[in-house]
């Protein structure tokens, strides 16, 4: 069982803001998107979902285009955190909008969920605070019971209370295997706890495709206190510079090898030390052009 | 009410509006008939509600006092088909539709049913109330009769013109993204149709011995035909509504360049058709203009902010 995204490319105002996006996703996956802002996250979960037009491609879910067995869309779910229509309705009333699309909807846990989350089912949902908001969209999400779950955003401007519980449910959610989600964040820390596999966007391209265990496994992230401020050349050719401070550097080294060990150790450094490589490593790496780490080189 | 799961979804989210257009019209109704009522009792002339000779032709009966086929119901028409297509938009609830498992044919004419039935029975009731109002609200004195010809004349006439407004209103929120615009082109376009039926009357006058009567069946088929091909038009271009133009004036810019031909014929000549060349060549440049500035307005718009901008250095 898996969903296809199969040369999926969409232009707005002649301007091509996704491009030739293709990737697998089996439940059980816990996939994040990273990419800067405006690179096209959002506008891929929307054509994704059929709300755009794409100008070529298609998605498939165990091989059927969604467009030709449309049934098929009640395994996806996405919500728009910037376009919905539930501002004008109650939470009391929310479950049989969505109880009517998803054939699996979770009545009962909806009402559970919201009472254990101390959210008024009378409340308006435009009247709730951001926080509370991303909470019933996640609540709505996990209690479609669709297979494929996107999340744009999660935990965009929440506290670290309302992430905790997003992040343990997410996860408790996939651990059965019958679930997947997909989830664009920019708080980097937060999907590295989460994620197995990262796609990063890039000029409205899918760049990278990271199992973060893999990349682990092969990738460094160094720091080194040089005796002289010149970078050597070792480190131009092998590595990504994530920060410079004085003579202190800290590299990523995407493909890690005992020859290049070998010749960082025969700068003779002052300090050479390996820290936890995390998401976001990844990111400036990857970003390093648009972020202006290059003129450190 | 609705057994199809597609079709409790499209009623759970209309059924307000929907009964607010309903008790709009039942409202009007109810305050046409008992005004006329009222009205009649100052008439000293006729003691009848209804001329009863015109009431036995196959004709749609409107009298002083009592219509076959209340105004409203039209207006109640034109009301949901702005309702039914334009909301969904405004109110991002066709993201959700899209979302959802069900193909945008289905949801499109599964809005149509909802909305023709509900009229229907919008239509039924109002006038169940109407024609109870005159049977028992009738001043002692004074007579009610009506009669069948009258009746389903009326009836049918006020079907086909709901029909008719329904397509307008509904074509019209179909294409347009924009809430004021959207509601100042089907005002304009729908107050303009009188003229042109008018001018169509004429011109099936000019060259047939048909009656009266017979060409008001004439245009208004004819109107009922075109309301059709706007439906299902309408339908071709739902599958490729692409919601990124959201809150544009044109949902789909590739119709822009027909949407100024039609506009440009359609009010040059509602403005010119009985008058000289000085008058048409006049409003052929205004429409020109008019046209370009409204549907390139974006464009424009920015394109004055930037040299407004630069002016100010």
């Amino acid at each position: 069982m898996t969903l296809q995204v199969t040369g999926l490319s969409k232009q707005i105002s002649g301007r091509p803001i996704i491009q030739d996006i293709n990737f697998e996703w089996a439940p059980g996956e816990i996939i994040g998107l990273v990419g800067r802002n405006g690179v096209g996250k959002t506008t891929l979960f929307r054509t994704m979902m059929n709300q755009y037009v794409p100008e070529t491609g298609h998605v498939a879910i165990d091989g059927e285009d969604i467009l030709n067995v449309p049934s098929r869309q009640e395994q996806l779910f996405f919500i728009d955190t910037q376009y919905n229509f539930l501002s004008t309705y109650r939470l009391w009333e929310l479950p049989r909008f969505f109880g009517t699309v998803y054939p699996n909807f979770d009545g009962d846990r909806f009402t559970k969920l919201i009472t254990q989350f101390k959210l008024d089912p009378n409340s308006q949902y435009r009247r709730l605070s951001k926080g509370m908001r991303a909470l019933v969209n996640l609540i709505l999400a996990l209690t479609s019971n669709a297979t494929y779950i996107i999340l744009d955003e999660p935990f965009d401007g929440l506290d670290v209370i309302v992430r905790e519980n997003i992040a343990t449910m997410v996860i408790d959610e996939v651990a059965d295997q019958q679930k997947g989600f997909l989830i664009s964040s920019h708080d980097l820390n937060e999907l590295d706890g989460l994620s197995d596999r990262v796609l990063l966007l890039k000029d409205s391209r899918l760049i990278h495709d990271y199992n973060l265990e893999e990349v682990r496994s092969r990738a460094k992230k160094i720091q080194l206190v040089l005796n002289d401020k010149v970078i050597p050349d070792v480190l131009k050719a092998h590595s990504q510079l994530i920060r410079v401070s004085g003579r202190v550097l800290v590299v990523v080294i995407t493909d890690y090898t005992p020859a290049i060990e070998q010749e960082l150790k025969a700068l003779k450094p002052v300090l050479f030390e390996e820290l936890p490589l995390t998401l976001e490593d990844l990111f400036r790496a990857n970003l390093a052009h648009d972020t202006g780490y290059q003129l450190l080189k | 009410m609705f057994k199809n799961r597609l079709d409790q979804l499209i009623w759970q989210r209309h059924r307000r509006m929907l009964f607010a257009i309903g008790a709009m019209a039942l409202l009007g109704i109810v305050m046409i008939a008992l005004i006329a009522l009222h009205d009649v009792t100052s008439d000293h002339y006729s003691r009848s509600l209804v001329n009863a000779v015109t009431m036995q032709q196959w004709a749609p009966y409107r009298g002083i006092y009592f219509s076959g086929f209340s105004v409203w119901l039209m207006i109640a028409a034109w009301l949901a088909g702005l309702e039914m297509m334009h909301l969904d938009l405004r109110d991002n609830f066709n993201q959700f539709l899209f979302s959802s498992g069900f193909s945008r044919q289905r949801i499109y004419w599964s809005k149509i049913k909802v909305a023709f039935l509900t009229l229907l029975f919008i239509d039924s009731v109002t006038t169940a109330v109407q024609y109870l109002i005159y049977w028992v609200g009738t001043p002692s004195g004074y007579t009610w009769h009506i009669g069948w010809p009258g009746i389903l004349s009326s009836w049918l006439f006020g079907l086909m013109m709901s029909f008719g407004l329904f397509a307008i209103s509904w074509f019209a929120s179909l294409i347009i993204g924009q809430e004021g615009p959207l509601v100042v082109t089907i005002a304009g376009f729908t107050f303009s149709l009188g003229g042109y039926s008018a001018i169509s009357g004429n011109i099936v006058r000019k060259l047939t011995s048909l009656t009266e009567t017979q060409i008001m069946w004439c245009v208004l088929t004819f109107a009922v035909i075109l309301a059709l091909a706007l439906l299902i038009w309408g339908s071709a271009l739902y599958q490729r509504l692409s919601l990124e133009h959201n809150g544009e004036y044109l949902m789909f810019p590739h119709l822009r360049v027909p949407v100024y031909i039609v506009f440009v014929i359609y009010v040059t000549f509602f403005f010119s058709w009985t008058s000289d060349g000085t008058s048409f060549v006049l409003s052929l440049l205004f429409t020109l203009l008019f046209g370009y500035a409204w549907l390139w307005r974006p464009r424009l718009g920015e394109q004055w902010h930037q040299w407004r901008e630069r002016k100010r250095g």
